[in-house]
C-alpha cells in the first residue's frame, strides 16, 4: 500500500501500527468528552439566543415564540448529540451510556424549568 | 462491483469517515434549526413586525446561512483525506459540490433579499428574492443526501456499519454494492 510522504519505512514497506495511529490522530472513540462539552455549549448558546428575545426584544420576538424555539432546538441538539456519541462509540469497548444520559437528562429538566419560569 | 481498492489503511479510512459523519450530524442540526426558523420568521412577519435585517428571527436565519456554506466547506477540506470520496477527475465529490453551491446561493441571497426589501417591504413568500433561498436549500439537501449515502455505503462496505437487519433490506444493500440493484429490480 502506498502511504503519504513521511509515513512508512521509506523503502516500499507497508504501514506499521505506529504509522496507522499517526495517520488517525485522535480516535473518534476518545472524543466523547469534547462532544459532550460541545453539546452543552450549543445548548447554552441556544438559551442565550432565545433569552435575547425574552429580555431584550420582547416587542419583536415574543417569549412564547422563544420558548417554542428553545424546546425544539434543544430536541434537535439532543438527537444530534446522541447520534454523534453512538457513531463514535459503536464498535468500541467503551461504556458511555452514563456519560450520554447524564447531560441529556439534566438539559431536559433544565429546559422544562426554564420554559416554565424564565421570560416575561 | 468488487470492493473498491483501499488507498489508505482500512482503520484510518473508517476513523476519517466517522469524523466526516460527525461534521454532517452537526451541519444537519444547523439545517434543522433553519427549518424551525422558517416558521418562526414567517409567523413573526405576519404578526409583530415589518421586515428588517435586524429582526431577531432574521439574525437566526442569516447566521445559519453563513455557517452552513463555511461548515460544508470545512467538510470538503477534510474530505480530501479520503480518496474513495473523490469526484470525477479527482475533483471534489459531486454531492459536496452541490451542497456547497446550494448553501452559497442562500448566503448570497441574504444580500439580494435585503436589497429587494429596501424597495418592497412586504414579506410575501413567493416574491422572486425568496426563490433562491428555497432553490439553494433544495439543491444543498439533494447534494448532502447523495454524500451521506455515499459515506454510509462505504462504511457498510468496510464493515464498520451494519445494514438493516431486515433480510430484504440487507439483500438490497448487497446488490447495490455489487452494482446489481437496478438490473434486478427494473425489468
Amino acid at each position: 500500500m502506498t502511504l503519504p510522504k513521511g509515513f512508512g519505512s521509506g523503502g516500499g514497506g507497508g504501514a506499521g501500527s505506529a504509522d496507522v495511529e499517526r495517520m488517525i490522530g485522535r480516535r473518534v472513540e476518545n472524543m466523547g468528552v469534547m462532544i459532550t462539552l460541545a453539546y452543552i455549549a450549543a445548548w447554552l448558546a441556544t438559551f442565550g439566543g432565545t433569552a435575547a428575545g425574552y429580555f431584550y426584544y420582547p416587542w419583536a420576538y415574543p417569549t412564547p415564540s422563544g420558548h417554542f424555539a428553545f424546546i425544539v432546538l434543544t430536541i434537535i441538539e439532543s438527537i444530534g448529540y446522541l447520534f454523534c456519541m453512538k457513531v463514535t462509540q459503536e464498535g468500541s469497548q467503551k461504556k458511555t451510556n452514563g456519560l450520554i444520559a447524564a447531560p441529556m437528562a439534566t438539559i431536559a429538566v433544565l429546559t422544562v424549568l426554564i420554559t416554565m419560569f424564565v421570560g416575561n | 462491483m468488487a470492493q473498491m481498492p483501499a488507498l489508505i489503511p482500512k482503520e484510518v479510512e473508517i476513523q476519517r469517515l466517522k469524523k466526516i459523519w460527525l461534521m454532517i450530524i452537526a451541519l444537519g442540526s444547523i439545517a434543522a434549526s433553519v427549518e424551525v426558523d422558517n416558521f418562526v420568521d414567517g409567523s413573526l412577519h405576519q404578526t409583530s413586525i415589518r421586515d428588517s435585517a435586524f429582526t431577531p428571527a432574521h439574525w437566526w436565519l442569516y447566521s445559519h446561512f453563513v455557517a452552513l456554506p463555511i461548515g460544508w466547506g470545512m467538510a470538503a477540506v477534510y474530505d480530501r483525506k479520503v480518496p474513495i470520496l473523490r469526484g470525477p477527475n479527482n475533483s471534489m465529490n459531486t454531492g459536496l459540490k452541490m451542497t456547497i453551491l446550494g448553501y452559497l446561493a442562500t448566503m448570497f441571497t441574504i444580500g439580494v433579499n435585503e436589497m429587494w426589501h429596501f424597495w418592497f417591504v412586504e414579506e410575501i413568500f413567493a416574491v422572486p428574492n425568496h426563490w433562491m433561498f428555497n432553490m439553494g436549500v433544495v439543491v444543498a439537501f439533494i447534494g448532502a443526501l447523495a454524500y451521506v449515502v455515499r459515506i454510509y455505503a462505504r462504511l457498510v462496505e468496510l464493515g464498520a456499519e451494519t445494514p438493516g437487519e431486515n433480510p430484504y433490506i440487507a439483500e438490497m444493500y448487497k446488490m447495490a454494492l455489487e452494482g446489481k440493484l437496478y438490473s434486478r429490480s427494473i425489468p
